[in-house]
């Protein structure tokens, strides 16, 4: 009928989970082709077509279309429902990769969110589920490579997200950690404390690492010990930084190599890190139609081809000026951005 | 006795009297008396007081923010409404009148005025058609309803109001004319009180409504005007929510941008280009934005370009004054009533004067070379048809003549090399050149915002060609979408440039330091470099030129550590490095392999092809190697500032101290590495690290300063108020972007002039435009692009005769759409299930589900079931606001399957004639069934012989009379239709017609209903059930208790002793019957009397009255003579001026 043909077009496998995310968020149909085209093993991973079948169960009528060679994808977007939903993830990646692009949708839902996932909850490709939120209730870990973690997400529904404005980054005030050793000696977590602490203590007192040892069948199916560091200022920025076991290293290698990635994250300034660039950006695009702004280090390569994805989808374009103009050397950006005024239209009234 | 003297008058000498005289007396009450309303009660005083809580209460509501901009606010738009002959187009003229002091002759689309030093206001009369009351009441800020004082209200107005009420009430003040036509004072004074209440309840308690007497010279009596034009002036204006989220533009100018040639070709068929053009009202209009044009569709905006004010608002100079000028109030704006002659376009004005090159002018004596012009707009073809088909010969001997091919590709070439020339004198192909066009001029127009500037435009156009420099400039562009790996190209170059020319290179970064360099797209930077003196276009340069200057970058950067200040947004938005190469500037090591790889332009997918998996992550790989460097004391020193712990000052600038230090030389830095100092990055910066620890102390102090400056003023921002500092924040944006990037980030904002070119646009609407009918443009959220099933909440009106019925279609006014859609009613049903309706309720709420394109929650709507003008009752059929949007419906419709028993056995029995196969049945096993008498039972299994049959248990033994059934529900989905009202299309705009009912086709197609035997109704004869008396055996009836016996039944057939015996009465006892009997009979007697006098009385009466009533008949039937005479005489003389009107207007 009046359906609108397909306005989005991308290509290439990179930047998979934020597109659709822009697709379903703005209701615009996507494709995507060349997916892995040259590779030796061409089309979509388990991954993302796992990704694809989480998508589909959290939201109500969306229609994905997979060619025949796995390379290209057609996805008509339907409405957020949320609700209560349990998904088994593949091992190929974490819980992380599957939670990033929920993260950004659940708050359009129609329902709030309930989403329980299982698979691994820790690994050096994608975000741990310590960092990744708030609202995580982490029920069993999983290390690399057999999982068996299951995390339960809890997100409410908003009518309209609120402007954002943060250019203050204040001074980091406190870090709080987590480290976690499953199935290994759980000395190894108070190593990793030990080590990350004899780096930190210098800065501030307010440091609370905690140990956490899982035991019996909530600790996975693999061994695995990990640090999560996150420092917050005292405007409530936050910077984050965790470092994962690697056969043959010792704990406090992976402690002080968690410790100094918080330091140069902390060192690159701005008032989100770097992983969590795009999903501030996107609830900036997404905030009442005022203009908002927020301070930034330099943006990732994702964040750039995002910012080039939104403006594609959202017509809409950031404003990047140095933040402090008067202070040629800082590396800081100031990110501002009039939003698009976005309502969610999934809420229903009834 | 007269002189008797009389004893004086004493005042009184004290007592309140007194008082009064003295002037002491308490000061009198005025205004509210306290005590008269103080209660009497405690009860009575906390109900009160309860009352006055809730009361405000109600008065209390979330503030909505206002997004028209106070500076340049858009015109508001004032829509007068009302029946035909009501003097809708008198007012309108009579306002333009007191506003401009011109006369416009005929009033046909908007007409925009300056009314003060803030305001404008725009026009437009709103005819009868209930589309353009739609249309209108979406977008009218105040509504003048005109009401004829001498008839009342119509059925229109009412309409009207209700449309008005279901998309945010705009304000509306009621204007009531043709008052002269009621002689009577008293009558007018009844009719003015009586019109008065009824829209009093209509809007609301208070509202305000103006009374114009008679017509002075085609106009309103000046006073009057006067009154209502203040109070327009100071009217104050409520965001309604709906226009508060949308942007939308109210046409006032419309032009076919397709070419002639595409036209001809087609028959005037094809789809067309079309500009509108307008003020931007509501939110800001963003890129990619698509727009509904209610009555034409959903249309894809081409291009988007802001021109000149054509109404602009007293400027600066004229502010000073306290008046507006004389000259500013002359400026009437109505490009579809031809006022003026004169139109703006992007890059011209036109002025229409009708010369003598014009067709049809046959007034003007006509030359030889006029007639020569006028005859070369004959031509039937092109140029290139009549050369190919004239018969040149080379030679005379020559036997074929010569032929012309258009080869398209060398002429593509052609355009290549010099497009410029080519593509402005094709309309067609002009549409590359208008966006240049649109960028270059909204420069200008930041500069210079004057709309005389336009005129010089043509001129300045030339130059400004002659100023962008090589054709090559628009080749790159193009190539710069279509190969994305080969246009860093003009970049990098530049960038290479920057390292022979110094000075340029810094003039650019100081523009970018001090923000007034506006953003240029890469042509510009490349123009400015050519403007340099640089000889080779960039097309020229060759490989290895170019390839040395990526490695100068490279290498500048790797001396600078890319401490520099970048153009993010340039480097983002418009070009088209790969993101990895803008962040990798700086770090080499990669960037280095990449760029020998680079020679090809391939970097993409080679590094596909040599990395076998490149993983979408979100973490960033941690390198051993670069945190290795946190090793260093110092550095975790350096970070002290950035903890609350750390002291201010001195982390501060040793962190920042080494990147001020560099960025601020560049200078020494070059001569540095120049000198081979540095290696890579990473040594870089411990070489910097040390060199910073003997830093001179000017330079700390030089940045102590800017940084206590950059404080003091963001201490100010903020010490001020927030809302200052935004406004700051709103013109610094200005000031430094230029309305470019202002667009680009934030859209074009309300209040501006814009033109929006329109792609595939259906040629009705050219072809069958009127600007009688309102044409506006209304962004559409990303959202709204969709369709899927809408929820709402719906009610009938009261007003409309008849009551809906599900799957009917309807027609829906909703968001900007109108639109005839199937809805089904359905009813929440005690929170289990959404149970279909077939028809609305009576006075109640109710659901309705439909298809269509979605609209936010909470967005109201309103229904018709036809538009069409001939229908004599309310049109509005109901009222609705949205509550979900969902692509699924769970709507249940009741269904009941029937049975009846095959075979009875205890409990158990067998049922046919319920379902037709045994699938149907093994799909409901375990479902209930229930016999109409109330037995309840189950499905059990399927029976093999009759198909369809099964078995059931049930609770008691059922009747082979028994009917069984099994109560279902079926989902239904409503169905998909979404019939967009086209009616801008048609040329009889008030003739649209929508999907017909099955009964409407079949009337109009005269066609007979088809009949089915079986749906006839017949007499339904049912036999009266005779049960057999129920026997209980003797020995069964023994062995019962008592209270389960079988009682006696029989009836006592022997009369009794008391009926047998006979009865003799006593002397005295027969004396007192007989009297009784006597007395009863009198009595009798006498009512009967009484009834014959009364109803003699009554006869009398009865006559009296009837006599009374013929009288009064009398009177009556005069009354309405009188009455019927005067509505012939009224309607006589409006046909009069009907008449006199249609005859003046052929005389003109």
């Amino acid at each position: 009928m009046a359906q609108a043909g397909v306005s989005l077009k991308f290509s290439g496998h990179q930047h998979f989970r934020y597109r659709l995310v822009l697709s379903i968020l703005s209701g615009k149909p996507l494709r995507i082709d060349r997916i892995r085209a040259d590779d030796k093993d061409p089309g979509l991973r388990d991954f993302e077509a796992s990704l694809l079948r989480l998508l589909e169960r959290v939201t109500n009528g969306t229609v994905i279309e997979i060619s025949y060679t796995g390379t290209s994808i057609l996805l008509k977007p339907g409405v957020i429902s949320g609700g209560s939903i349990t998904h088994d993830c593949p091992l190929s990646r974490a819980i992380g990769y599957f939670l990033e692009p929920l993260i950004m949708l659940a708050p359009f839902a129609k329902k709030p969110l309930d989403l329980t996932l299982r698979g691994i909850t820790t690994d050096d490709r994608d975000l741990s589920v310590d960092i990744t939120g708030s609202s995580l209730g982490s029920k069993k870990r999983g290390a690399p490579p057999l999982g068996g973690g299951e995390i339960q997400f809890l997100c409410p529904i908003v009518k309209q997200v609120a402007t954002l404005n943060f250019v203050e980054m204040g001074k980091i005030k406190r870090i709080r950690g987590i480290a976690h050793a499953v199935r290994v000696s759980p000395q190894f977590s108070n190593r990793m404390i030990e080590a990350s602490r004899s780096i930190l203590n210098r800065y501030i007192p307010d440091i609370y690492l905690y140990s956490d040892v899982y035991k019996g069948d909530d600790s996975g199916k693999s061994p695995g010990y990990a640090l999560s560091l996150l420092a917050e200022s005292s405007t409530g920025a936050l910077h984050s930084a965790e470092a994962v076991s690697t056969p043959g290293v010792a704990p406090e290698d992976t402690a002080l190599l968690a410790t100094r990635a918080l330091l140069a994250e902390v060192k690159r300034g701005g008032c989100v890190d770097r992983s969590h660039q795009i999903l501030v950006l996107l609830m900036m695009i997404l905030g009442s139609e005022d203009i908002g702004r927020c301070r930034m280090g330099e943006p990732s390569p994702r964040t750039i081809q995002f910012l080039r994805d939104v403006r594609e989808v959202f017509g809409t374009s950031f404003k990047i000026s140095p933040a402090n103009s008067s202070d040629p050397s800082s590396t800081d950006l100031l990110f501002s951005c009039f939003g698009t005024g976005y309502v969610n239209t999934n809420r229903s009234l009834m | 006795m007269d002189d008797r003297t009389h004893k004086p008058h004493r005042s009184a000498q004290s007592g309140p009297k007194a008082d009064e005289k003295k002037g002491k007396a308490k000061e009198k009450q005025t205004g509210f008396n306290e005590k008269a309303f103080a209660p009497k009660s405690g009860r009575r005083a906390e109900k009160q007081g309860r009352r006055n809580v809730e009361r405000d209460q109600t008065r209390l509501h979330v503030p909505l923010l206002n997004r028209t901009p106070d500076d340049q606010p858009p015109p508001i738009i004032v829509a007068v409404v009302g029946p035909p002959g009501v003097g809708k187009t008198t007012l309108v003229k009579s306002l333009v009148k007191r506003y401009t002091k011109q006369t416009l002759s005929e009033i046909k689309g908007p007409v925009t005025v300056v009314s003060g030093k803030k305001r404008r206001l725009t026009f437009i009369e709103c005819n009868v058609d209930l589309n353009s009351m739609i249309d209108i009441g979406k977008v009218a800020d105040l509504v003048l309803l005109m009401i004829d004082g001498s008839f009342g209200f119509e059925m229109e107005q009412f309409e009207f109001l209700n449309i008005l009420q279901s998309h945010g009430f705009p304000k509306v003040i009621g204007v009531l004319t043709h008052l002269d036509l009621i002689r009577k004072q008293a009558t007018l004074r009844d009719i003015k009180k009586m019109l008065k209440k009824r829209f009093w309840t209509e809007i609301y308690q208070g509202a305000k409504l103006f009374y114009l007497s008679g017509v002075l010279n085609g106009r309103y009596p000046d006073g009057e005007i006067q009154n209502l034009s203040r109070f327009i002036s100071v009217m104050k204006f409520r965001p309604l929510v709906f226009r508060n989220t949308h942007p939308y533009l109210l046409a006032d100018r419309l032009e076919d941008l397709t070419s002639r040639e595409e036209i001809r070709a087609s028959k005037g068929k094809c789809d067309r280009i079309v500009t509108v053009y307008g003020y931007l009202r509501g939110t800001n209009f963003r890129h990619k934005m698509k727009v509904h044009i209610p009555g034409v569709g959903d249309l894809d905006v081409k291009s988007i370009s802001v021109l000149g004010d054509p109404c602009p608002l007293p400027d600066a100079d004229s502010e000073k004054r306290r008046k507006l000028s004389e000259k500013k109030k002359l400026l009437v704006y109505a490009p579809m009533s031809d006022v003026g002659g004169v139109m703006y376009d992007k890059d011209a004005v036109w002025i229409n004067v009708p010369g003598s090159f014009t067709r049809g002018n046959m007034e003007i004596p006509q030359g030889e070379g006029e007639k020569m012009v006028i005859n070369l707009q004959d031509a039937g073809d092109t140029l290139d048809n009549a050369v190919s088909r004239s018969r040149i010969r080379l030679l005379d001997s020559s036997s074929k003549t010569l032929a012309v091919n258009a080869n398209v590709d060398e002429e593509s070439d052609f355009a290549g090399v010099s497009g410029e020339e080519l593509s402005s004198d094709d309309d067609d192909n002009a549409s590359y050149e208008s966006r240049t066009d649109g960028d270059k001029e909204k420069v200008e127009s930041d500069e210079d915002n004057d709309s005389q500037n336009e005129f010089e435009h043509g001129a300045s156009d030339e130059r400004a060609v002659g100023d962008r420099g090589r054709s090559g400039t628009r080749v790159s562009q193009r190539s710069l979408r279509n190969l994305p790996s080969t246009s860093e190209r003009p970049d990098t170059a530049v960038f290479a440039e920057s390292d022979s020319e110094l000075d340029f290179e810094e003039a650019r970064k100081e523009k970018w330091i001090s923000g007034v360099y506006t953003q240029y797209s890469d042509q510009d930077i490349l123009q400015l470099v050519d403007n340099e003196g640089l000889e080779e276009g960039v097309d020229n340069v060759s490989r290895w030129k170019e390839d040395l200057s990526a490695r100068a970058v490279e290498s500048y950067n790797k001396r600078l550590g890319r401490k520099k200040q970048i153009d993010w947004m340039k480097l983002i938005y418009s070009s088209s490095m790969s993101p990895e190469d803008i962040v990798l500037g700086k770090s080499i090591e990669v960037r280095e392999s990449e760029v020998d790889a680079d020679d090809d332009g391939l970097i993409q997918v080679k590094k596909n092809i040599v990395n076998d998996e490149v993983w979408d992550m979100t973490k960033e790989p941690l390198v051993e190697a670069d945190l290795a460097q946190w090793d260093d004391d110092e550095l975790l020193d350096s970070l002290r500032g950035l903890f609350i712990t750390g002291g201010d000052t001195v982390g501060d600038i040793e962190e920042n101290d080494p990147q001020d230090e560099r960025d601020g030389g560049d200078f020494k830095d070059l001569e540095a590495s120049g000198a081979g100092t540095f290696i890579d990055a990473n040594t870089g910066d411990s070489e910097s690290q040390r060199e910073e620890s003997e830093d001179d102390a000017t330079a700390r102090a030089a940045t102590l300063s800017s940084k206590k400056e950059a404080l003091k003023r963001m201490f100010n921002e903020q010490y001020d108020d927030p809302e200052a500092s935004k406004l700051d924040f709103y013109d610094e944006k200005k000031r430094r972007n230029g309305p470019a990037v202002g667009a680009l980030v934030e859209g074009y904002r309300p209040g501006s002039y814009v033109r929006i070119e329109l792609e595939n646009v259906p040629c009705e609407m050219i072809e069958h435009f009127d600007p009688m009918f309102p044409i506006i443009v209304g962004g559409l959220l990303p959202a709204e692009e969709c369709f899927g099933y809408i929820q709402a909440r719906i009610k009938r009106h009261r007003w409309h005769a008849k009551t809906l019925k599900t799957n009917d279609p309807l027609i829906l006014s909703l968001g900007w759409r109108r639109f005839q859609t199937i809805p089904i009613y359905s009813l929440d049903d005690h929170s289990i299930r959404m149970r279909m309706l077939k028809y609305t309720p009576e006075h109640m709420h109710c659901y309705a589900t439909f298809y269509g394109p979605v609209a936010l929650p909470n967005t109201g709507f309103c229904a018709f079931n036809t538009l069409s003008s001939e229908t004599s009752g309310f049109r509005v059929s109901a009222t609705g606001v949205v509550l979900d949007i969902d692509r699924s419906t769970k709507i249940m419709k009741k269904l009941k399957l029937t049975g009846v028993p095959l075979k009875i056995f205890k409990n158990t029995a067998f049922i046919r004639d319920m379902f037709t196969s045994a699938l149907e049945v093994t799909k409901f096993e375990g479902a209930n069934i229930k016999t109409v008498s109330g037995v309840r039972g189950q499905i059990k299994k399927a029976l093999g012989k009759p198909e369809g049959a099964f078995r059931a248990t049930f609770e008691d033994k059922v009747l082979m009379s028994d009917i069984v059934f099994l109560r279902g529900w079926y989902a239904i989905e409503p169905r998909k239709l979404y019939n967009p009202v086209t009616s801008l299309l048609l040329s009889e705009k008030g003739k649209w017609t929508g999907m017909r009912l099955t009964g409407q086709v079949r009337r109009d197609e005269n066609l007979k209903t088809p009949f089915d035997k079986n749906s006839s109704y017949k007499k339904v004869e049912r036999l009266g059930r005779r049960f057999n008396p129920l026997k209980i055996p003797k020995k069964l009836q023994a062995a019962l208790p008592y209270s389960s016996k079988p009682k006696l039944m029989k009836a006592q057939h022997r009369p009794t002793y008391m009926q047998k015996r006979a009865v003799v009465l006593e002397p005295e006892e027969k004396r007192a019957i007989t009297i009784l009997q006597q007395v009863r009979a009198l009595r009798k007697d006498q009512i009967a009397r009484r009834r014959e006098k009364q109803e003699e009385r009554r006869a009398v009466h009865r006559k009296r009255v009837a006599k009374e009533e013929e009288k009064k008949g009398e009177k009556e039937k005069e009354k309405r003579k009188e009455y019927m005479r005067t509505a012939g005489m009224k309607s006589k003389r409006e046909a009069d001026r009907e008449e006199g009107r249609q005859s003046k207007k052929r005389k003109t």
